[in-house]
Parts: structure tokens; sequence; C-alpha cells
């Protein structure tokens, strides 16, 4: 009896399907390459998946009021390449300050997609699409139409990514504060039950008195800023600031939501499952040359293991809702 | 309302403050079109007395030496690309001085849909000459022919179009001369024998491509690398992500491998970068730029990269601009065994080119050693 | 009901002229002929024929922006059609390399096509609760993945036999066949969706899926019927893509999607479903075209080029509700 209900309670929720996925993935990758599972693998996975990760909260909250942002990239760079050429030309150094500097400009990025979207009710996807080139175009700008920032252009400022902090990687521990900030602000704070309000209905949320422009103004300042700080971290990761870096990079951060079972309309989704949404793909480009599949295939297979996610998802909920209206039935 | 107010401010100083930041730009813009203007004239006036130089083609070869007034178009793959830039600069800074005008325009995107746009664009105009680096071999062929039917000399530098679409291509250092360095590269550091990898750009990298074949067939054919066993080739898109990603799975495929090649500027600094914070004892070389490659390059096991290779980019870009120069002038018209002086990097004769078309090779690869990189850092 | 036009200013008089001018389109009118008189004195290289010489290559994104258009006012969206279009140009290419005669690689290209978006149709309407973003994000990987695939590790092909190429790249006069082509189809389309029965099924699911259904509409049946012309239009695309380049390859129509959304969207088709319609797209079409030809013949850098289209989608659609809005307050104080 017991038995049946930690199954039913498995299967009924999303976030421990997920893992089963996940767990799955490893299992399947180290049959084939022992050396993946091991935990410098592991850290490196998350270390070179951390910008994805980081903004994957972000997107996370977007979603959750049925929006979505896809100039998150162009937001990076341009922060990004903003601290690149400041410390390229010695205004700034260290490390601090270049974060600050970068999510500064995040910030102020989001906050303008924010209020375009909020204020003058224009679509999410359009508005961001609009920001997209605008912000990618004002990176290339400051970087004098191509300059690059690298290593040693840089100083001391991408030291904090080869650092470690009782035994973990400096870019590891800012994932994972980060995850723990978040989940304890969806979940315990006033604010974060309004977005998941917000998200469900929106006109209920109206009535009850919450500010709905506020708080649609404050998940695209949010995702502004973690894309500010996914700069400091892509600058950082790499030891080099391009103004075309992660383009496209926008639609994994939502592949990797959409996987960790955030709904594009809003109202579902949370930060376990962002998660584990964005280790899952993580899991997924980092296995691909690891079980020998040929380079000219592995976005074939990308493709192809998303979609597989996502169907598989589905598939399992399905069953999971049927089973949920049987056991009313009785 | 009052919010309502501040909110519709708050748009208002957003507009502005995004029109201020193309307004900066589009200031340097309209003083070039101010300049531009002033010299179509010029070189409205220069184009008929060339056009007369041409239909008098017995006294051509007296007027060499004069590039003044011509007007050139030089096309990058993508914008923000630093590599391209250093070619550039000095291409310019090369015609300016010998008095002509020169355009850098940047497709959209580094694709080739994006660089026939580009190309349209420039045939409307009354350009003497276009100098385009490829984003594919073959894709531009049409919009190439286009120009050269219409009058405009094409020439390429970088990466070349196939040889129907190009009167000539300024290659770097010649296909065959950058395999041989990375793979004696490969060699040394190996000492001859062991497994190594290459890290390329992406499956379509025309530049990538040819030098990859080139060093294929240099093991192929001869015994001295009979023991380097090439395990894979990967592509890492010239993303620093992708790239460190690849590097990983390299290593973890073949624990015992010994060299990564990465002839692409983004792939070997990611690599450099991954392989050095890991300690790696797998070795790094390839193409790169000595600025971002600085900070890696160095003897013994603290660094990755021992030394790796590119070639003279301010040479390429003025030899580029003399020979697009050369070929307006009809000085050179692209056939095999055509030579012409291109200022103070000498004479320089017209060779056959692997495609079947012609190439002007520049020199030999640049070798970057510990002792010279941070020296080259500062110009490149 | 479903607003024929995307979007308009509240409170218009209703004088028919005047209706006609505040409407959507007509102030998109009034911008193609402020931007074609500003391009005029901006570019002395912009005239009639160099605009009609360099339109070929942004036309053929025009058809994806037809297709595009239903699915934007179904409320879904497509991004694999770039992906689509490489797939179809490269084994176009092969299939023309392989000797088959013209008129079959024509046929096979919308053929493939066709089959790439029946593949979408198929997964978006057996799983009804995925939304089309990821579905599509997927089959845009794989499509252009079978296409890295296929071309191998020269990622490109040039088509040896470029007469049927050249042919469909003539032009009458000036005027090139694919303008002609365009028009046509932007008319066929047009009046499917704006007087058919289907058009107005297309409008109701937009506007309200769940009693689009319940008013007997067979919304899975016209989501597939869409999905699967759109990969046709991609076959198409593809076709007069590779006119322009005889060859293809792996990059081949990327982001083909964000320039047909673009245009859609700036034509007063609303993201959010059930507004729009044709005409505001093709006109906000050759406006996007008319611009980007203008500034790219003074050299305008291509990144400022997208900024000024990236303001221009954000204020056209901004611009409007703002005004409505500040009306409101200003009403009710």
């Amino acid at each position: 009896m017991e038995k049946k209900s930690l199954w039913k309670r498995i299967t009924g929720s999303r976030e421990a399907l997920l893992a089963l996925i996940l767990i799955l993935l490893f299992i399947i990758v180290t049959g084939f390459n022992s050396s993946f599972l091991t935990p410098s693998s592991l850290q490196q996975l998350i270390k070179n998946n951390a910008v994805t990760m980081v903004m994957a909260l972000g997107m996370l909250c977007v979603m959750l009021v049925g929006g979505i942002d896809i100039s998150i990239m162009s937001t990076l760079a341009l922060s990004g390449m903003a601290i690149g050429m400041l410390l390229k030309y010695d205004y700034i150094s260290g490390t601090i300050v270049p974060f600050i500097i970068a999510i500064a400009i995040g910030t102020v990025c989001g906050f303008l997609v924010g209020l375009v979207v909020s204020r003058a009710d224009v679509p999410p996807i359009i508005a961001t699409m609009g920001f997209m080139y605008i912000y990618r175009a004002m990176g290339y700008l400051i970087s004098n139409g191509g300059e690059w920032a690298s290593a040693s252009a840089l100083g001391s400022f991408s030291d904090f990514a080869t650092t470690k902090f009782l035994g973990l990687n400096c870019v590891i521990w800012i994932v994972i504060v980060c995850y723990v900030f978040f989940y304890w602000f969806m979940k315990w704070t006033r604010t974060g039950r309004k977005i998941y309000a917000v998200g469900s209905n929106p006109e209920a949320a109206d009535v009850s008195g919450i500010n709905v422009r506020n708080i649609k103004l404050l998940v695209f300042t949010i995702m502004g800023l973690l894309s500010g700080l996914g700069g400091a971290l892509q600058v950082g990761i790499y030891a080099s600031a391009m103004p075309n870096m992660q383009k496209g990079g926008e639609m994994d951060v939502i592949a990797a939501c959409v996987i960790g079972g955030v709904s594009m309309s809003g109202g579902r989704g949370t930060v376990i499952g962002a998660l584990l949404g964005s280790l899952i793909l993580a899991t997924i480009v980092k296995a691909l040359p690891l079980v020998g599949i040929g380079s000219l295939a592995q976005n074939t297979f990308k493709g192809v293991l998303i979609l597989v996610v996502v169907v598989v998802n589905i598939i399992l909920q399905r069953i999971s809702d049927r089973n949920a209206l049987k056991g009313r039935e009785m | 309302m009052k919010r309502k107010v501040i909110s519709a401010l708050l748009c208002v100083a957003m507009a502005t403050t995004l029109l201020a930041g193309c307004g900066s730009s589009s200031s340097t813009t309209t003083d070039t079109e101010a300049e531009e203007t002033e010299e179509t004239e010029e070189a409205e006036e220069v184009e008929e007395t060339e056009e007369a130089e041409e239909t008098e083609e017995a006294e051509e070869t007296e007027a060499t030496g004069s590039y003044a007034g011509q007007k050139i178009a030089l096309v990058g793959k993508s914008a923000g690309n630093a590599f391209f830039e250093i070619a550039a600069a000095t291409f310019v800074s090369t015609v300016e001085a010998e008095g002509g005008t020169v355009d850098v325009v940047y497709p959209e995107e580094a694709t080739a849909d994006a660089q026939i746009k580009v190309l349209d664009n420039l045939i409307s105009q009354d350009y003497d000459a276009i100098c385009l680096s490829a984003n594919d071999t073959n894709a531009l062929q049409a919009k190439l022919e286009e120009a050269m039917d219409a009058g405009i000399a094409v020439s390429s530098f970088d990466s070349a179009p196939n040889a129907e679409s190009r009167q000539v291509f300024v290659n770097q250092a010649g296909t065959t001369a950058v395999a041989q360095a990375l793979v004696d590269a490969v060699y040394d550091i190996t000492d001859g024998a062991g497994q190594w990898a290459i890290l390329s750009a992406t499956s379509q990298a025309s530049n990538q491509n040819a030098w990859i074949e080139a060093m294929e067939e240099i093991i192929a054919n001869d015994d001295t690398y009979a023991d380097l066993e090439l395990v894979e080739i990967a592509y890492g898109d010239d993303e620093a992500q992708k790239s460190t990603d690849q590097t990983e799975a390299l290593l973890q495929n073949y624990p015992d491998l010994e060299v990564i090649c990465a002839p692409t500027t983004v792939g070997i600094a990611a690599a450099a970068k991954y392989l050095q914070d890991n300690g790696s004892s797998c070795k790094l070389t390839g193409l790169g730029l000595p600025s971002e490659m600085e900070a890696y390059t160095g003897d013994g096991d603290d660094y990755s990269c021992p030394y790796f290779y590119l070639w003279d980019m301010e040479g390429l870009g003025s030899l580029s601009a003399y020979a697009t120069m050369a070929l307006v002038n009809g000085e050179i018209t692209g056939a095999l065994g055509e030579t012409f002086t291109a200022g103070d990097l000498g004479e320089f004769t017209i060779t056959e080119a692997d495609d079947g078309g012609t190439e002007i090779v520049l020199g030999l690869p640049l070798e970057f050693t510990p002792e010279n990189v941070s020296e080259y850092a500062e110009l490149y | 009901m479903a607003g024929k036009s995307g979007r308009s200013i509240n409170n218009v008089p209703e004088n028919p002229v005047k209706k006609m001018i505040f409407s959507w389109e007509g102030i998109l009118v009034l911008l193609l002929i402020a931007i074609n008189i500003f391009c005029s004195i901006f570019s002395e290289f912009y005239n009639i024929s160099s605009l009609l010489r360099q339109m070929p290559v942004y036309l053929a994104e025009v058809f994806l922006m037809l297709g595009m258009a239903f699915i934007l006012v179904m409320g879904e969206i497509d991004i694999s059609v770039g992906s689509i279009v490489c797939l179809s140009a490269t084994l176009a290419c092969l299939v023309s390399n392989a000797g088959v005669p013209f008129p079959a690689v024509f046929l096979i290209a919308l053929l493939v096509g066709t089959c790439c978006g029946i593949a979408n149709a198929l997964i978006l309407t057996n799983f009804q609760e995925l939304p089309p973003m990821i579905v599509t994000l997927s089959t845009q990987i794989i499509f252009r993945g079978i296409a890295e695939i296929v071309l191998g590790s020269g990622g490109s092909v040039s088509v040896t036999n470029t007469d049927g190429f050249r042919a469909i790249a003539g032009k009458v006069g000036q005027v090139p066949y694919i303008l002609f082509l365009v028009l046509i189809l932007a008319v066929i389309f047009a009046v499917i969706l704006g007087k058919s029965t289907f058009g107005r099924s297309v409008y109701a699911i937009g506007t309200n899926r769940l009693t689009a259904y319940y008013s007997g509409i067979n919304v899975q049946r016209v989501r597939f019927i869409i999905y699967t012309v759109m990969g046709t239009l991609c076959g198409l695309c593809a076709m007069f893509l590779i006119s322009n380049s005889y060859g293809a390859n792996t990059t081949t129509g990327e982001n083909f999607e964000m320039d047909a959304i673009a245009m859609a969207v700036f034509g007063g088709i609303m993201s959010t479903g059930g507004k729009g319609n044709i005409a505001g797209g093709m006109i906000s079409a050759i406006i996007i075209v008319c611009l980007r030809v203008g500034l790219g013949q003074r050299n305008v850098n291509a990144q400022v080029i997208l900024l000024i289209i990236g303001l221009l989608l954000i204020c056209t659609v901004g611009l409007p509700n703002l005004i409505k809005n500040a009306r409101q307050s200003l009403k009710k104080s």
C-alpha cells in the first residue's frame, strides 16, 4: 500500500520524473564512457553551463507570467563587452567592480524591456525581438566595431573562474547561491507568490490587488539582472569578451526551462524544474561527443533528444493525469 | 494617473537614450558621408580618365603607380571579428595613402545569404573594386560574376570564393605552407608519435577545411608522420562554450591524446583556457591571435600552448590593398604569372591556387613563441 | 469580432476616408512613402531599377512571411522555417547535381519543404499541449542538423547545372519573375485569410481556441494544413534562394524566421493571435526591403540597420498602446 503511494507520488510529480530522466541519462552516458561520472567532469559540466543555468532562473520568472525573453543573450553580450572594454583600457580592475557594472547594465536593459512590455503592452516576444537587435548592435558599437578583450587584457578579473572555495569552483558557488536564493524567493516570499499568481490568472491577480504591471516589470528586470551576471560569468569563464558571444543561446535557455516543465503559457514551473531542465540539456550536449556520435551528427541528435524529452514528459504527464482522474472516480 | 505620466516619461527617456546610442554612430557615418560626397566628385573625374586609359591599352603600362581616386569596397565575414579588423585597418590606410577611398562593409551575419545582400548593394553603387573574405566558397558566385560583368574588379583575401567568382585571391600564407607548419608543430610536440586531434570552427568554414584537407594529405603521403594518429576532427562552431565542451570530450574519449591542433582563433583560445585551467598534459597548437593567446603561451607545464602560428595580418591587409588597386588599374588581370609591385612589400607573382584559380601568396606563416608573443600581442 | 486591421489609433471619427488613413495599413502606406522619399535623398543610387535589381534576395523571405502570417494570426509561432529552407535547398542542389531535370528539382524542393512542414504539424497536432515554439525549436536544430550530415565535411554544395535556376531568376523588362509570384501568392493568401471560411476559422482559433473548438471548427485540421503549407512555402523560398547563390550551405536560411516574424508583426499581425491581415504584412515587407536597400546603399553598418528595425518594431507596436492608455487615463481623470 505504502509502496503504491510512493510510486504515485513519483509519477505525480514532474520534478521526480525529470530527475528520473536525468539519472537515466547519467547511467547511459557512464555506460559508454566511465570518465563522465567523475567529480571533476561534473564540476566542468556545471561550470561550462553556468551561464545557461543562471539565466534559466530569470527565464523561469518571465515564463511564469506568460512572457518570453529572446533579448537575453544580446544583453549578456552588451554587459560582458562593456566590462571587457573597460578592463582592457584600464578604467576598472579587480573582480567585484566589473561584476557590479555588468549587473547594473543588465538590470537597466531588463528594466527597459520590462517598461515596454508592461507599460506599452507590447507582446513580450516582439518587444524582446526588437531589443535583441538593439542590444546586440550596441554591443558591437561599444566594441569599437570588433575589438576583443582577451585573457591578458582582462587582468585578474577572470581569476575567480579558476579559484576554488571549499573544494568547489567559485563559478559553481555562484550558481548554487543563485539557485538557493531563487528557491527561497519563489517559494517563501510574497513577491515570488505574486509572480505565480499573475501567471496563473492575470485578471484574478489584478482583482485581488496585485499590480500586474509592476510584477511584469519586475520579472523582466530580474531577467536583465541575471543576464548581466551571465555576461560577467561568460567573460570570466572563457576569459574573453567578444561582441557576438552566445548568439542564439537564448533558445538553449528557453529549451532548458521547457524541458524542466515550465509552461510557456505561464503559471506553472519551479526552480527545481529549471535546475533539472538545464542539467538535462547540459548533459545531452556534453554527452553527444562522449558516446561516440560523429561531430557532424551531433546537432541532429541534440534536436531529437530535446524533442524526445519534451514528448516523453507530456506522455508521462498524460498518464499521471489519467491516473489522478481514475482516483477521483473511485 | 501620476504613474502613467511617470511611465510615459520613462519611455521617452528610454527612447532618447537609445537614439543617443545610435546617434553617436550615425554622426560618424554622416562624417564619412560628407567625405564620400566630396570624393565621389573627384572619383568621377578620375574614372573618366581611367576609362580613357582602358581604351588605350598600349599606353596603360606607363600609367602604373597612380592609384589615386579609386573607390574600393572591403567586405568582411561578419562584424565583431578582431582578426579581420587588423587586416581591414591596414587595407584602409594603404589605399588612403595612395589617394583612394575604402568603405568597409559587414554583412549582418556570418552567412553567405547576408553577404549576397551586401554584394547586391555594392553593385548598385559605383565601386571600382570589391575585395572580400567569403563566408562560403560557392554561394557568392552568381553575385560576384554579376559584379565582374558590371566592370567591378573582384579580389578576395583571407577566405576565397571559388575560382570562377574572383579575379585573384590574396592568400595569407599558402594553404600547404600553413598545413605543413601545423603538422610539423604537432610532430615536434608529440616527439614524432602519438595521438592528436583537430578542433576546427564549423564544418562549413572554407579556410579551415582547406587546411585540414592539406594536413591530412601531408600525413598520408609522408612516412615521417606515420606514427602520428589523427583521432578526430571536432567542430567547436567558433563558440567558446561549444569549443570547451568539445575539448573536454576529446580528452575524455582519448586519455592519451597528446596534442590538439586548433586552426581557428576562437577555438584555440577556448581550448587553451580549458587545458591550462585543468593542468592537462595535452598540449595545444594551431592558429590564433597573439593577444588572445598571450596568457596561455609559454614553456613548461604551466602553459597549455608551447607555440602557435598566424600570419602577418597587417601585411595581408596591405598586400590585398595593392593587389586590388593593381586590378582596378589593369596592371594585373589575375592571370597566372603576372607580377606587380606592392609598395614596401616588394614584388609579387601570381601563382596557381589549389582550387584551380590564381592567388598571390603573402609569405610563410609566422611562428609565435613565448619569446615574441607579448611583442606581437600589442599589435594584434 | 476579430478585427482585421492589426492596430489602430483609438476613437477615430467614422468618416471612411479618415478611417482608411488612420487604419494601420494607411499609416504603413504613409510610412512607405516617407521612407522612399528619405532613401532617395539619402542614397544617390536609390531608384526603381536598383530597387528592382536588389529585391529578389529579400523577396524570397516574403514567401515565409505569408505563411508566418497565418501561424501568427493563429497565435502560434514557427521558428523552424529557416532550417527547412536550408534542408530543401541542400537536397534540391544535390538532386540537381545528380542530373534530375529542373522541373523535378523544383517539385522535390517543394516536397522536402512540405514533408518538413508535415513533420512539424504531426508533432504539434498529436501533442497539443506542447508549445509550438519548443517543438519548432527542436525541429529547427534537427532539420539543419540533417542538412549538415548530408553536406558532410565540406558543408557547402554548388549546383553544376544552373540553367533552370537562371531561368527562374529571370526578368520581364526590369521586373523579376519572383515579384509577380510574390504578389500573386499574396493576393491568394490574403483572400483565403480575409474572405474564406478557412480564414475566419484561423481568426477564431487565434482569438479563442476553446470557443473555436466548441463552435465546431476542426482546430487540429486547420493547424495541420497551415504548418504543412508553411513547409511548402519554405521549399519555394529555397528554390529562389538557390537562384541567387547557385548553391546551398549549412548556414542557408539562418535567422529567416526572425525576418519573417518581424515583417509580419510590423505589418500589424499580432503574435498574440486573432489580429492582422496579409495586406499589412506585404506593405511592411516592402517597407523593410526599401529601408534595407536604401540604408545599405550608403553602407550604413548592418548592425545599425538592425537596431533601427528593432526600434521600429517596438515603437510601432508600443506607441499606439501608449497613446490609447494615455487617452483612457485622461478620460478617467
